[in-house]
């Protein structure tokens, strides 16, 4: 498999990670959370892409969204963790962490070889 | 940056074939919400921007950014139809999500073409089920010369063809048509689950 194929499949595995972690903190609109994922990662390829994602973590019930107007020129649509997001994002954060651990673990371990 | 009357027309079109393409796989009301959505994304960008070195190129930067309105769509299409598709497994949204593929890839046509096939049949039961009350005489068994050579409804009889068959053919054609309808969605969802896992590969 291609170095970039396999960046590509790690950037889709982790993105919802990402987008629960950037909404954790507070409510965000979509381009909040595009900023916020673009100032700490380089996950976000093509910006309009992350809409349909929301999308489905909303239809999953992990986020709740609603739209504001008169706070800009333009309504924006705000993102908010639930609470099954909230379960969700902690149990994904243990599985991360466990996982990362693991390869780090063996990446120590074959370079000790 | 405040758009011109062209700049306007340029997010206008972006948004108008954005449209355009949720609207054959998606219900109204999201692709309204959709569409709204992006819409506050590039004049929130807009806003933002110092309109350098002129406006076409600032806007031509944003819409890239954001990306083509039909890779877009198919974003939306990709998370949303099938995944609704397989995770419901009911009739609507699978035959949404194969319409879509049918339209997008070949492989996706060929498929679309064989359930096509699977669901016109169990239709063709269930109307047989349905017509046998209605037209006793027109429906059942074909025979010619005491040979069967068909099932169905004729209107009228061929000269020297022979229709047998009862009542006892309803149960008979409802359980076909939907040991084929149940067959037949099964495999579309099969299939679109695949899709789904080759895409995520």
């Amino acid at each position: 498999m291609p170095l970039d194929t396999w960046q590509e499949q790690l950037r889709r595995g982790s993105l919802d990670l990402a987008i629960l972690l950037t909404v954790a903190s507070g409510p965000r609109y979509g381009l909040a959370i595009i900023q916020h994922l673009e100032a700490f990662t380089d996950l976000v390829v093509t910006e309009g892409t992350i809409y349909p994602i929301l999308g489905r973590l909303t239809r999953e019930g992990l986020l709740a969204s609603q739209w504001v107007e008169g706070e800009a020129p333009h309504p924006r649509k705000y993102y908010t963790l639930t609470r099954a997001g909230t379960k969700r994002l902690s149990d994904m954060k243990v599985q991360w962490r466990a996982f990362a651990e693991k390869i780090d673990r063996l990446i120590a371990a074959a370079e000790r070889g | 940056m405040k758009l011109t009357d062209v700049g306007e027309s340029r997010v206008n079109g972006y948004l108008f074939v954005l449209e355009r393409s949720l609207k054959t796989f998606l219900p109204g009301d999201v692709v309204r919400d959709a569409v709204r959505e992006i819409e506050s994304h590039v004049r929130e960008r807009v806003a933002a921007a110092d309109g350098a070195p002129n406006e076409r190129a600032a806007l031509e930067k944003i819409l890239d950014e954001l990306g083509p309105p039909l890779r877009v769509a198919q974003a939306y299409s990709a998370e949303r139809t099938i995944d609704e598709a397989v995770a419901t497994g009911r009739f609507v949204p699978i035959v949404r999500a194969v319409g879509h593929l049918a339209q997008t890839t070949m492989v996706g046509f060929f498929t679309a073409l064989g359930l096509l096939v699977g669901y016109a049949t169990s239709f063709a039961f269930f109307a047989f089920a349905v017509l046998k009350p209605i037209f006793p005489d027109n429906v059942g068994i074909q025979y010619v010369h005491g040979f069967p050579v068909g099932l169905g409804a004729h209107f009228p009889l061929s000269p020297g063809t022979d229709l047998r068959g009862g009542y006892w053919i309803i149960p008979v054609a409802l359980f076909c048509g939907l040991g084929i309808f149940i067959a037949t969605n099964r495999g579309a969802r099969k299939y679109l689950a695949w899709w789904r896992e080759r895409r995520l590969s």
